[in-house]
């Protein structure tokens, strides 16, 4: 209620910033008579709606949506003067009948939003600041404000039907209503609402603030140890203490005291959370007297060591209670965690562990089915057994293509036939009739067998008889050159030729195994005995005697033949 | 005909073991051989041996310097004859397993399929011997799904084992009618990235399977190795765009193979030398390449 006054307040008192014959004229605008009669329209419509009875605006009435328009057209002139930036960027609410209900809110709310954050902050003040006190900004208000109340009491009035208005609105905004009547619902004042009440709007069922602070509260003396803000300066003082032990500076003594003074300060009555400021570190000069908790007064002293000394017992002495009202420093917490922490953990070392850390277990000796809620871990010495994905059929394809193409294939290959016995000789039939009669042929066959013609050669072949032959010859020679005893060759009687080569060119520088047994025997060459003498050597006695000879052969020769057929 | 088998099967295993410390000589000749055409210092570990090799270097023409396989004998008739492979499976084999089987029949050209019954293994040897056959492939299985194959070859050869796995049959494949049947021509296979020495043993025996094909056959097997896995596939392929192009179609089953042992005897020599075990539990299990890169 106190915040709807000062909204009022500050309402009257934006009213009398412009001042002009007529109370009501809020806006500076030229057409001054019209917006009186704009102004007591507006009026009109409010009481109008005040008035009406809540079930009438279940179902819509135009003649109630139009009263709404008009009153909160009237309202937002009202208001217009109040926003932080003049001229406002809406001199007045449009309200045909043309404009829906989202565009009338809308412009409501091109006027609205930026006083929200103000309205906040003056509120926040107000809250703050004690009731006695005046609020710092609404001075040249307030002066106005005065000046209003020499006018009349019509100006009260008005702000009494005002307010009244006002929190006619917020009921009609509780009740149920059409839409029109929602954006007819300032905004400015459902925020003043909403801040007068402190935060209850966020409140639900479940979220309680005065609860959550509690919660906080403990949390915290569970950390630290009771109070807060207490700790919260011990714990700053303890830092400093902790940290400078060795250094026995005269300001950081000197900044312990103030800072004792001051939480002596703080218990004595500072609603707010401990504001450590500039003024308590730095400035000298704090002679207060030190209150310590259990009452008794102490005096200060300035000398170092004294008053290091007397910081100390004092923060011993604070040690000590505060064990007792749980209070512990950081340092001494934390050890107490680590000693509990020790003792858990000495306490799991003699018990005998699970199942799983000790080494090898039957089943017996675990629980029943635990094996399959354990996620075991096992080190895998084979390689896993290969996927066959289209990826590996694909590159094996390929390969197998690759192949193909290359004709390069991996079969088993056919030997190479090496013959195992000559080929057979097929003797050709000789189908001409044979020359030789059969009794030449058996005399052939005697004389063979007899020894005393030559064998005749088997081979059909003539040039295999010519290969032979070449063959047998330069086997010859290689034995001759290759053996230390050499067999010479057998003999091959065939039908050759004898040259009778001089003996001269037979004999070359070759070696003596060419036998010349080929060449014709002396007695081949000259037939005869004794004494050879030519022809012109002979006597005529060996001339009649050859004569002779020679007769007498002829005619043993001759003898069994018959003469010759003489010539007739 | 007993004692001819065991004298055999007593001569291959006595070269093979010789094969051992042959190949070993085999390296350090060549090792010495190397060092001595680079001009470098003979390696220290082969300094006191060197003396002694080097006569048997010099006398060395190219064909002893190569070492002799005992492929030589294991497979020396089968470039001549063709494989001759008997199919049968493990014992009360489930409809899937069989089905498989006959599969597999028309895989490999030249086989019989042969019903189990009850017969004992060493039963089936010695008929396999006197029909003359060359290789025995049996299958095994797990709740119908085939998870083994043993290859062995018979007159005393080694024995191959492996597991099967992601086996997928023609029979599941829905629509068998539009595959058509399947050629039976002698395949050209493809055998990929078998490259070291128990590789190239698998790749002997998985190759003696088939006989010596055609040039124009257009029927392809695969053994593709991949990181100790085989990958068995089977394609038809035709070339519709001259040369260049080439239209694959996979026709057959397919599966990958996982050797597990190489044994030097048949599969029912249960003491037989084993040339080579899968250790998949010793630590460095996973970076084991066997077969090959």
């Amino acid at each position: 209620m106190g915040m709807t006054s000062a909204l009022a307040a500050a309402v009257s008192t934006g009213r009398q910033v412009f001042p002009s014959p007529c109370h009501s004229v809020m806006v500076m605008d030229l057409d001054e008579p019209l917006d009186t009669a704009a102004a007591e329209k507006g009026e009109a419509a409010l009481r109008r709606l005040s008035e009406a009875d809540p079930a009438l605006f279940l179902s819509p009435s135009a003649d109630l949506a139009a009263a709404a328009r008009a009153a909160s057209q009237h309202i937002y002139s009202s208001l217009a003067p109040l926003s932080l930036a003049q001229p406002p960027p809406l001199p007045t609410l449009l309200t045909d009948p043309a404009f829906d209900a989202e565009q009338i809110w809308s412009q409501i709310e091109l006027l609205a939003r930026p006083l929200l954050p103000h309205l906040r902050r003056q509120l926040r003040r107000l809250e703050q600041q004690p009731p006695s006190q005046q609020p710092p900004v609404a001075t040249p208000a307030v002066a106005e404000g005065e000046l209003l109340e020499e006018d009349g009491e019509s100006s009260e009035s008005e702000e009494l039907k005002n307010e009244e208005e006002l929190e006619g609105t917020e009921d009609e905004k509780e009740s149920e209503g059409t839409q029109d009547e929602e954006e007819m619902g300032d905004e400015e004042e459902e925020e003043a609402e909403l801040d007068g009440r402190g935060g209850n709007g966020v409140e639900d069922k479940f979220l309680k603030i005065d609860e959550l602070t509690e919660f906080l509260e403990k949390g915290e003396e569970e950390e630290y140890g009771g109070g807060a803000k207490r700790r919260e300066k011990k714990a700053a003082k303890n830092w400093m203490v902790e940290s400078d032990g060795e250094d026995d500076d005269e300001d950081e003594d000197e900044d312990q005291l103030d800072l004792e003074d001051f939480e002596d300060d703080d218990e004595e009555g500072e609603a707010g959370g401990g504001d450590i400021r500039y003024k308590d570190f730095f400035e000298k000069g704090h002679h207060k007297q030190v209150k310590k908790r259990d009452g008794s007064i102490k005096k200060v002293q300035f000398k170092d060591d004294q008053a290091h000394e007397s910081e100390l017992d004092d923060s011993e002495n604070d040690d000590g209670n505060d064990e007792q009202e749980q209070g512990l420093s950081t340092h001494e917490k934390e050890r107490l965690k680590m000693r509990a922490k020790i003792e858990q953990m000495e306490k799991a070392s003699l018990e005998p562990s699970t199942w799983t850390m000790q080494g090898e277990v039957t089943a017996s000796k675990r629980p029943k089915n635990s094996a399959l809620e354990v996620d075991l871990d096992f080190e895998h010495n084979v390689r896993p057994a290969p996927v066959i994905t289209e990826e590996v059929t694909a590159s094996l394809e390929e390969m197998i293509k690759k192949r193909i193409a290359e004709s390069h294939f991996d079969d088993v290959e056919k030997p190479t036939m090496l013959p195992s016995k000559a080929p057979k000789e097929h003797k050709e039939l000789d189908e001409t009739k044979s020359k030789r009669g059969l009794a030449e042929l058996y005399e052939d066959d005697y004389a063979q067998k007899a020894g005393i013609a030559p064998a005749p050669l088997s081979i059909s072949d003539e040039l295999k008889k010519e290969a032979n032959t070449l063959f047998k010859r330069i086997c010859l020679k290689l034995d001759a050159l290759s053996h230390f005893h050499f067999a010479p060759k057998p003999v091959i009687e065939d039908m050759s030729v004898q040259a009778n080569v001089p003996a001269l060119a037979m004999e070359e520088i070759a070696p003596v195994a060419v036998s010349d047994a080929a060449m014709l025997a002396p007695e081949e060459i000259f037939e005869g005995k004794g004494d050879v003498k030519e022809e012109g050597e002979l006597t005529q006695a060996e001339r009649k005697r050859r004569r002779a000879n020679k007769k007498r052969r002829y005619a043993a020769s001759h003898k069994e033949r018959p003469a010759k057929l003489q010539k007739d | 005909m007993l004692r001819r088998n065991i004298r055999q099967r007593r001569e291959y295993l006595y070269t093979k073991s010789l094969e051992g410390p042959q190949r070993a000589l085999f390296e350090k000749k060549r090792r010495i051989r190397a060092a001595l055409e680079e001009g470098k210092p003979i390696p220290t570990e082969l300094r006191n041996e060197e003396h002694d090799l080097r006569r048997q270097i010099d006398l060395e023409d190219q064909e002893r310097q190569v070492p002799k396989s005992i492929v030589d004998n294991e497979y020396a008739t089968a470039n001549i004859r063709e494989p001759k492979i008997l199919l049968t499976t493990s014992r009360n084999p489930s409809a899937p397993l069989t089905q498989f089987v006959k599969e597999l029949k028309v895989v490999f050209p030249n086989s019989q399929r042969m019903n189990r019954g009850g017969q004992v293994i060493s039963e089936i040897v010695e008929s396999c011997r006197s029909h003359d056959i060359t290789d025995l492939i049996l299958v095994h299985e797990h709740r119908g799904q085939p998870d083994g194959l043993i290859v062995s070859h018979l007159p005393h050869g080694p024995t191959a084992y492996f597991g099967l796995l992601n086996v997928v049959t023609r029979h599941d494949i829905k629509d068998r009618k539009a595959m058509g049947k399947m050629s039976e021509a002698y395949p050209h296979l493809i055998l990929d990235n078998f490259s070291t020495q128990i590789g190239e043993r698998t790749a002997t025996i998985l190759k003696h399977l088939f006989p010596v094909p055609k040039p124009d056959s257009k029927r392809i097997i695969t053994f593709a190795n991949r990181d100790d896995y085989i990958s068995f596939r089977h394609h038809v392929y035709e070339k519709p765009g001259g040369p260049k192009s080439i239209d694959l179609k996979e026709v057959g089953p397919r599966f990958e193979l996982r050797l597990y042992q190489i044994k030097l005897g048949t599969v029912e020599q249960n003491e037989a030398q084993s040339e080579f075990v899968l250790r998949p539990y010793i630590n460095t299990a996973k970076k084991q390449k066997t077969l090959g890169a």
